[in-house]
């Protein structure tokens, strides 16, 4: 199996997703059929092929990159209770 | 009028007795209204806004007949779960997004409210769109309205979009936005005998609606027939100053392409997308559509993509590769869902305990595999060979779309199925169900589901049109030209009120 519990466990961190011990097994188990499924990838010879991209078309310009003022704050902490003034909240991060 | 019938209309036919006068708007948003309160059971409407829609609808039936009256004026919608619409709670059907009310309204549906269209209400959904089956959502599965003629077994209406696809099947909406990923508005609609267009990439904007994977997204129509797709689709369309990855293409008027002539119209099969049981309806109605369109005038050519069985790996490399980087932004601090944290847990628990509890199995699993095939060691064997057989895909309908105009394959390897019957053992089982969808996505181009007719369980088939870049006029005449020959009633047995 190309995906261990070492690489779970180091995946789930950097994905910042915390896992239990009782459904680590699950998810490699899963993982691990995913990643088999994708292999059928290496079959392919890609010497000399381009990344995909759209084109010209699809990217047609870029907006200004020009200062808008957005002073509706209220707005935006309506949607969490976590909260001071204006400001979130998070645990202590300095000690 | 006798409401059930009022709301069988759709959006052409409600929009012309509105414009007779024969019926309010008011009256037709009130018939909507009533058939969404009896279908509780089909749980496709998760938030409504019925006090929105009466306001909306009041105001629409000032305006019809005034110079100020626009495309879809009256014309009552039901909304998917990713689009964020302002002031109205919107959650991707996910519980990361716990009681998330946007301060902004999506592009495409500020465009329908500026055509004058009524909102319902929020549809259903597999959580972030990451599913075909609808049961991935935190709202639990929608049910769809057809059944089996030889079972009572709940049936998966699709997915993503399996809220907007039933709601439209049963009568709950003129017609409902969906997005596409990888099948999300095509296998719905064909698991409802509904019709569902997923756009050339950079047609519809993507701004404000909640990203999976940026490259694939794309909002479109569900709707009961071929010409509500079309006035649908027109509204939806556009170009963005917000997303720069929208085109600076003119939008036609693709109710007026409906109805010309398709003599002499190159039609692709391409032996790829054949279905396995070749004695079987589905075979048989994918057959008739092709007598159809020949009797028409249109030549059948066969065809070849040879990269086909790569598609569905490659997606399952780069869609979550862009979901993982997509859905970081989730992390518990600003709106929606945060884990109650123990006194000396750091912001690293706040973080992953909130990703934890806040997402579904099988948006993690995505997560999880995305930031695998992104990671140091694993990027150049993963994601950048998947980027390239991306190319060799798209390279493959280029050459196809030199010698025809149009592809015609079925939507989905089989009718829909039972919930819970897929998928529970082995992920990819699920996965599988996106087969002929999927290229479309990786490839940006236009497809459209068409219902052709039912199978031996009495369950809707569809047949997917695939075009090539902006060729949505094409794909939705030639649509148009089969439906009226077809003639596919869907006219589910209500027996969820």
């Amino acid at each position: 199996m190309e995906i261990d519990t070492e690489t779970v466990l180091k995946i789930a961190r950097l994905s910042r997703i915390k896992i239990n011990e009782g459904e680590s097994a699950d998810i490699q188990k899963d993982l691990n059929r995913i990643v088999e499924f994708v292999k059928k990838l290496g079959e392919i010879d890609i010497d000399g092929i381009d990344e995909f991209n759209f084109g010209k078309t699809n990217i047609e310009d870029m907006r200004k990159d020009s200062v808008t003022i957005y002073d509706n704050t209220d707005t935006i902490l309506k949607n969490t209770k976590n909260k001071n003034q204006d400001f979130f909240t998070v645990p202590k991060i300095v000690e | 009028m006798n409401e059930v019938k009022l709301t069988q209309l759709g959006i052409k036919d409600s929009r012309d007795l509105l414009n007779k006068k024969e019926i309010s708007a008011t009256e037709l948003t009130n018939a909507y209204i009533q058939n969404i309160e009896e279908s509780s059971k089909l749980n496709a409407f998760i938030e409504k806004t019925f006090d929105k829609a009466l306001m909306q609808a009041s105001e629409a039936d000032k305006i019809i007949g005034t110079d100020s009256q626009k495309s879809l004026c009256g014309i009552p919608l039901g909304i998917k779960d990713l689009f964020c619409c302002k002031n109205v709670k919107t959650q991707a059907a996910s519980d990361i997004l716990e009681n998330f009310i946007p301060p902004y309204e999506s592009t495409v549906t500020q465009k329908l409210w500026n055509e004058q269209a009524i909102m319902l209400g929020k549809l259903n959904m597999d959580e972030f769109a990451m599913g075909s089956s609808n049961e991935t959502s935190t709202y639990g599965p929608v049910i769809n309205p057809w059944k089996s003629t030889d079972s009572h077994d709940s049936l998966t209406p699709g997915g993503s979009s399996g809220g907007s696809s039933a709601a439209v099947a049963a009568n709950l909406c003129t017609g409902a936005t969906g997005t596409d990923t990888g099948g999300s508005i095509r296998q719905p609609a064909s698991f409802t005998g509904t019709v569902g267009l997923k756009p050339t990439y950079g047609r519809c904007s993507r701004w404000g609606i909640i990203a999976f994977a940026s490259s694939f997204d794309q909002a479109g129509p569900i709707t009961k027939n071929v010409t509500d797709s079309a006035i649908m689709l027109k509204a939806m369309s556009g170009f963005d100053p917000l997303d720069s990855t929208s085109a600076k293409i003119d939008v036609p008027d693709y109710e007026q392409e409906l109805g010309k002539d398709i003599k002499g119209l190159r039609v692709g099969l391409a032996k790829e997308y054949s279905l396995q049981n070749g004695d079987s309806e589905a075979s048989r109605k994918l057959e008739e559509a092709i007598k159809i369109l020949k009797n028409m005038g249109a030549e059948i050519v066969e065809v070849s993509l040879p990269h086909t069985e790569f598609a569905l790996p490659t997606y399952y490399v780069l869609a979550p590769a862009e979901a993982s980087s997509n859905l970081a932004r989730y992390d518990g601090v600003r709106y929606g869902y945060r884990a109650k944290l123990d006194t000396n847990d750091s912001i690293l628990e706040l973080y992953e305990k909130t990703r934890s509890e806040g997402f579904g199995t099988e948006v993690k699993r995505r997560i999880l595999i995305g930031t695998y095939v992104l990671s140091s060691g694993y990027y150049d064997a993963y994601y950048k060979r998947a980027q390239k057989v991306r190319s060799l895909i798209k390279n493959d309908f280029d050459e196809v779309f030199k010698k025809v105009d149009i592809i015609l394959t079925p939507t989905t390897p089989t009718s829909a199925f039972p919930l819970g019957s897929k998928g529970t053992q082995d992920p990819v089982e699920m996965y599988m169900n996106d087969i002929f969808t999927v290229p479309a996505n990786l490839a940006g181009l236009p497809a459209l589901s068409l219902p052709v007719g039912l199978d031996e369980l009495g369950l809707p088939l569809g047949v997917q049109l695939i075009g090539n870049n902006w060729q949505e006029p094409l794909l939705l005449n030639t649509a148009f030209n089969l439906e009226n020959t077809l003639a596919f009633e869907n006219n589910p047995k209500k027996w969820w009120a």
